[in-house]
């Protein structure tokens, strides 16, 4: 068994990375973190064009995907099979993230409620402009801290 | 880098292309330029820090100064070069007289859409690349300076530059999207021809991709300084940099601005710290005002108050 301690970071790849920021850091709040292949020594290495953001304490990397990716149908805002990455928004400002989701443009199914012995609220599911699958959600655990209540079900 | 930043307009605008530096090893090469582009020929050393070197003059007040350099870098696979703009009759005339003396034209498929339409390049007796751009309005004669396209090691950092320190604004980029490496395999199948510096064949240094030799495009970003087009191109090879300390050298692009926008750019590099000469008053010749700084990848511009403008 690999004795793997947590989710180091994520990369996203992308049809468009300057559209691809400004959506994940225009719309969602992301900052930028570095950027790699931009400068001539990596050229000559070969190495794929990639930037990387932090959403809240999240490490991605936006990546420039050199073929084009099988992508759902504008329409359908809950991807092909389920893969996604979700993000989780405080419960006081669930509203007011979905608010900037409609005036920035973005078409998204929810807020659909989950059960509530669970640890998560309401989720609201959408894509980012190359299609890749996203969800924002509340979690009714926010103020839990499992260090200290290691014994609680959370269901 | 601010996801605002296309949208930012304010900063360095220029009102025009002043002058472009172009390093020769002949200045007998002026007189390729006046017979083929039809510039006039104005004078010896006529704008400062070139070196020796001679000015021609384009239309609409632009300048094109030779500066004489013995040991040139040479440039032909890289995506530096310098676009003329004429009208239709003048782009024909300059293509017979290229024909009738056996220089070689090229036209390639372009990465910028304001460029697709009708262009073409050929190289000058000292190796520097011209191309010529179809303007329609383009003044009858001698043509107009139109852009300089440079080349940077770090495009990043050249960006955040352009467009932080200096309030430039992207018209166009290219290299940050999949159809671009879509439209380099297209290059690299031979059924489009694109133009020296925009597109390579990468080499994986990791066995990680079991790929060899992918093609890619070079990133580009199409800057705007007001209505003046710039074109900065990330180096495919390692170049030579100025040395750190020399401001002032060639080759040189130089933009006409306002007193206000010199002034203001002055401060927009002292509050970012960043090493200029000037703004210095010139007693003499064509440019009133200078000021004279290096972009991070070591090119060398100029923003001139013209005292003929």
């Amino acid at each position: 068994m690999a004795d793997v301690e947590t989710l180091s970071h994520s990369g996203i790849s992308v049809h468009d990375l300057k559209e691809a920021e400004d959506f994940y850091c225009g719309v969602l709040g992301a900052q930028v973190h570095g950027a790699v292949n931009f400068v001539t020594e990596d050229t000559l290495k070969g190495r794929s064009v990639h930037q990387s953001y932090t959403l809240g304490d999240f490490l991605f990397a936006l990546v420039l995907a050199p073929d084009f990716m099988p992508m759902p149908p504008a329409d359908k805002l809950m991807g092909v099979n389920g893969f996604r990455h979700a993000f989780a928004v405080r419960h006081a400002d669930f509203d007011a993230t979905l608010a900037r989701l409609r005036s920035a443009g973005v078409p998204f199914k929810g807020p659909v409620g989950h059960p509530e012995k669970g640890p998560f609220g309401e989720s609201v599911y959408f894509k980012d402009p190359s299609g890749n699958f996203l969800e924002l959600l509340w979690r009714r655990d926010e103020n839990v801290d499992y260090a200290k209540a290691p014994q609680l079900d959370v269901g | 880098m601010d996801a605002s930043l296309d949208k930012q307009k304010t900063g360095l605008t220029a009102k025009a292309l002043s002058h472009l530096v172009v390093e020769v090893n002949d200045l007998a090469v002026a007189g390729f330029y006046r017979e083929v582009l039809g510039f006039a020929a104005l004078g010896s050393d006529m704008i400062g820090n070139c070196g020796p070197s001679v000015a021609l003059g384009a239309a609409e007040g632009g300048l094109l100064v030779l500066a004489k350099r013995d040991a040139r870098p040479d440039l032909s696979a890289t995506g530096v070069h310098q676009a003329y703009a004429v009208d239709k009759a003048s782009r024909a005339t300059i293509v017979a007289t290229l024909k009738d003396r056996g220089i070689e034209v090229h036209t390639y498929k372009e990465d910028r859409p304001a460029e697709e339409a009708d262009n073409f390049y050929f190289a000058d007796p000292a190796g520097n690349r011209v191309q010529i751009v179809t303007r329609d309005g383009a003044a009858g004669g001698p043509p107009a300076l139109d852009h300089a396209a440079v080349q940077v090691a770090n495009m990043w950092w050249a960006e955040v530059f352009y467009t932080q320190t200096l309030g430039c604004a992207v018209e166009h980029r290219v290299g940050w999207k999949t159809a671009d490496y879509a439209r380099a395999q297209l290059w690299a199948d031979g059924k489009e021809d694109m133009a020296p510096g925009t597109r390579r064949l990468d080499q994986r240094y990791s066995s990680i991709v079991n790929k060899k030799a992918m093609p890619r495009v070079n990133l580009q970003i199409y800057l705007r300084l007001g209505a003046v087009p710039f074109a900065v191109y990330l180096s495919n090879q390692h170049f030579q940099e100025p040395p750190e300390d020399l401001l002032a050298g060639t080759p040189r692009t130089g933009f006409a601005v306002t007193d206000k926008v010199l002034d203001d750019t002055a401060r927009a590099l002292d509050t970012a710290r960043w090493p200029h000469q000037g703004p210095v008053a010139i007693g003499e010749g064509p440019i009133a005002r200078a000021l004279y700084f290096k972009d991070p990848g070591g090119n060398f511009i100029e923003l001139a108050v013209r005292r003929d403008n």
